[in-house]
């Protein structure tokens, strides 16, 4: 096995509370001054991908993000993880990934692009959606792309001999289990929680992580190279219309008594 | 001084039979106290405004008595317990303030309690004492946005203050891995100190204003605004009855004495607390030395290149890290395992919790890097890591809030919270390991953690065997102590005396200083209904 691609995608943090300013109209989520990290099915992917290289001695792991300058600490934390190298398109500092700018689409096409100017990928590995858009979309937007076969919402992966993936998908109902015939063509996963639980960079990686390469090239650049159009890829195909919070949980009430229990409940026409 | 007999029970005995209406009588008085009879429990009803949820009857009926039991009379350590046949909950301070004037007049015998997270016993009655709790006086009345002093009832539960705080852009100053539970009462009765204490400093600063019902009923009212009902008199056009300013000199700041003063000498009702900005950049590291050398190489480090954004350092050694690994909640699991990976078997290693606040995530996510660098470089860690997002932070804390819990599922616990000087801070333990030894007490484990930075170490020895030995605990008590006081530390850093730690008031205060408090006591709470059996000696 040669290479494996993962895409990683820096969002606002799980745990911040978003904040959207209503003046601001579609644009209204907040980023300035919030917390973010790598994206937790991104995180997944990446500990997928060493995984394998760790069970395929010689594989290379290949960390892409696309983004403004800070992604660089993000693809840091998957080379401090085990990745090998990294490649960081960088974007302008105002324009957003989180679905405003930058939309799957894009992406995919940006992603397609850099899997043919790597070439000999085996598999890309991505997180099954990003927790700021919840699309799920590149994935498979990129096996299209590529006209690679795909598996998407992966609960465990298993490579055969043979170049060929297992992978048992999480549905609705259960799991099902596919296997992707090896192609030529890289094989594209998307990850699911129960994939594996990331393992934590310690000291010594992270250290190592200083050293290993990242190649830094700004959107433009890299578009051109691709013998992408721009205006195209920054042109979001979807336009969103309104974002808002959720309105805020009513506070209950305290009672003192099963009494007044029932007379409130009677009160509000609950109970007869 | 008479010191009459103080029922000290542990694991569950009852002892109602003993007392009938007559509680521990206090220090050097004489003064008989009583316990609440059926009149008295009429008259509490007809001054509360709910009495079905402000009254608990012990004597009504069995479900009550057990509720009393099982949620009042017995604290958190499950060492002590009381015989307590009522439970009082107040909504308001005028209701606080007829409470006590009562049980003044009647020489009725008062514990409070807030969260009963206490580990010293001080909020559990003796025996039959008033159980007066704050559960119910849980308002948040405002934030002032300029000055960020929050102000609230004394029964507001820590989290809910943590909670509200950064919804409005402020940061709670004190965090104690209780705030789920605890009250912030108790907090400030009892002066807890808490992970950020090395930052933000004690409540002895961050308290700005406090309202106090005092034993025979008045209320006392110290550069606080807050209104929960109409009863407050001003008399005078200038009289102070608002603000909770950041700063006032008029007069003695009576409000120290509540703080800390573990409900001895009045209830507290009301507190104005000033909370600092919220750090909109947080990292927090894992870090593991090979011994205490380079755990203060790490210390002076930090504070040399974290410097103004270093918000806690936290230090757990090897024995209570593997409790944690086998008796925690499974948070941190697999990083604890990951850092334990490369040791070997025989190490003790040293873990330390390095936490940085501040409000530019890059310039302190930099400071961060460069500080760790320099640590592995000069090979003053062996391991580390630093949180990567939320959920790592999550873990890291985790891992520190879990050693009180888990050490305590590992046996019977002897808890000790000590402060030392920095530097001594493990020898102290070594020198406990092998006085134990020696005193051939066999199948003990000594684990310490604790607020390093602060030289406060919680030294834990765990027996593992459930037990009930007083002679036992007495030598383990005298050879931690004697350490402690070897070295002129404080045989209670942060968690209060209440009743654990009483019988030692007098051997390690000074004579002068007991004398003022007994005074003290006497001016604030002449008939010594307040809290008795507890604190003072």
């Amino acid at each position: 096995m040669k290479k494996i691609l993962v895409p990683i995608k820096r969002v606002i943090d799980y745990a911040q509370k978003v904040r959207v300013d209503p003046s601001k109209g579609p644009q209204g989520v907040q980023l300035k001054n919030v917390k973010m990290s790598m994206n937790p099915f991104c995180e997944i992917a990446v500990e997928e991908a060493i995984q394998l290289k760790e069970q395929n001695k010689g594989a290379e792991v290949v960390a892409i993000s696309v983004g403004p300058k800070q992604c660089t600490e993000t693809i840091r934390t998957a080379l401090a993880m085990g990745a090998d190298r990294g490649i960081h398109v960088e974007t302008k500092p105002d324009v957003r990934g989180d679905y405003i700018d930058l939309q799957p689409w894009a992406i995919a096409s940006l992603l397609k692009g850099i899997v043919d100017r790597e070439d000999a990928v085996d598999l890309v590995l991505l997180g099954k959606q990003s927790i700021d858009s919840d699309c799920g979309q590149t994935g498979p937007l990129l096996a299209g792309l590529l006209n690679a076969p795909q598996a998407t919402f992966a609960a465990n992966i298993e490579r055969g001999d043979d170049g060929s993936f297992t992978v048992e998908r999480e549905t609705d109902t259960g799991t099902e289990t596919i296997k992707l015939n090896a192609s030529g063509k890289p094989a594209v996963i998307t990850c699911d929680l129960r994939l594996n639980t990331p393992r934590y960079p310690t000291m010594p990686n992270i250290m190592k992580a200083k050293k290993k390469p990242v190649e830094t090239i700004s959107l433009e650049d890299m578009v051109k190279e691709l013998g992408l159009d721009l205006d195209e890829v920054l042109t979001p195909k979807h336009e969103v219309v309104e974002v808002y919070e959720p309105p805020p949980r009513k506070e209950g009430e305290t009672v003192g008594s099963i009494d007044e229990l029932l007379g409130k409940l009677k009160e509000k026409g609950l109970v007869a | 001084m008479f010191l009459s007999f103080t029922p000290r029970l542990r694991l569950g005995i009852h002892c109602s039979n003993l007392l009938s209406k007559r509680c521990a009588s206090n220090h050097s008085r004489n003064i008989l106290l009583r316990g609440p009879t059926s009149q008295d429990v009429s008259y509490f009803r007809s001054v509360l405004a709910r009495p079905g949820y402000s009254v608990l009857d012990g004597t009504a009926n069995q479900d009550t008595k057990d509720e009393i039991d099982n949620r009042y009379n017995i604290d958190w350590t499950r060492h002590y317990q009381g015989s307590s046949d009522l439970v009082l909950r107040p909504q308001t301070t005028s209701e606080v303030s007829s409470i006590l004037k009562y049980c003044h007049e009647n020489y009725i015998g008062v514990t409070t309690q807030g969260g009963n997270t206490g580990l010293c016993g001080g909020a559990t009655p003796i025996s039959n004492e008033v159980v007066l709790s704050m559960e119910y006086m849980n308002r948040i009345y405002k934030l002032d946005e300029y000055s960020g002093v929050l102000t609230c009832d004394a029964g507001c539960i820590l989290q809910s203050l943590h909670d509200y705080a950064e919804k409005n852009g402020y940061l709670f100053p004190l965090d104690i891995g209780s705030k789920g539970t605890c009250q912030i009462g108790g907090n400030v009765s009892t002066n807890a100190g808490g992970h950020h204490f090395f930052r933000f400093g004690g409540l002895h600063g961050t308290v700005v204003g406090m309202e106090v019902v005092l034993a025979d009923g008045r209320v006392l009212r110290m550069n606080i605004d807050a209104n929960d009902d109409d009863n407050n008199e001003r008399t005078h056009q200038f009289q102070q009855s608002s603000a909770s300013l950041r700063k006032d000199n008029t007069g003695y700041d009576l409000k120290q004495l509540f703080i800390g003063g573990e409900g001895t000498l009045g209830v507290v009702t009301k507190v104005a607390v000033a909370c600092p900005a919220l750090p909109t950049s947080k990292n927090v590291a894992l870090l593991v030395c090979n011994c205490y050398k380079d755990v203060l190489q790490v210390l002076k480090t930090s504070k040399g290149q974290l410097g103004e954004i270093l918000s806690a350092i936290e230090l757990i050694d090897m024995n209570t890290m593997k409790f944690v690994q086998r008796y925690g909640s499974g948070i941190g699991d697999h990083l604890i395992s990951e850092l334990l990976a490369s040791e070997v078997a025989d190490n003790q290693p040293l873990f330390i919790l390095v936490e940085s606040q501040g409000c530019n995530q890059e310039a302190d996510s930099s400071k961060m890097d460069a500080f760790l660098t320099s640590l592995y470089e000069s090979s003053t860690i062996e391991n580390g890591f630093l949180a990567q997002d939320s959920k790592h932070i999550e873990e890291i804390w985790g891992i520190r809030e879990s050693c009180n819990p888990s050490v305590a599922r590992a046996g019977y616990v002897h808890k000790f919270d000590v402060s030392i000087g920095i530097e001594s801070y493990i020898e102290v333990a070594d020198e406990v390991i092998d006085a134990l030894k020696e005193a051939n007490l066999p199948d003990l484990t000594v684990c310490v953690w604790g607020h390093v930075a602060d030289g406060n170490a919680h030294i834990n020895v765990i027996s593992g065997q459930v037990e009930n030995n007083a002679a036992k605990a007495e030598i383990i008590e005298n050879i931690v102590y004697t350490a402690v006081m070897k070295r002129k530390g404080s045989i209670s850093a942060e968690h209060g005396i209440g009743q654990s730690k009483r019988k030692y008031m007098s051997q390690v205060k000074d004579k002068t200083a007991l004398e003022l408090m007994s005074q003290m006591k006497n001016v604030f709470d002449p008939h010594f209904i307040l809290n008795p059996g507890k604190y003072l000696p």
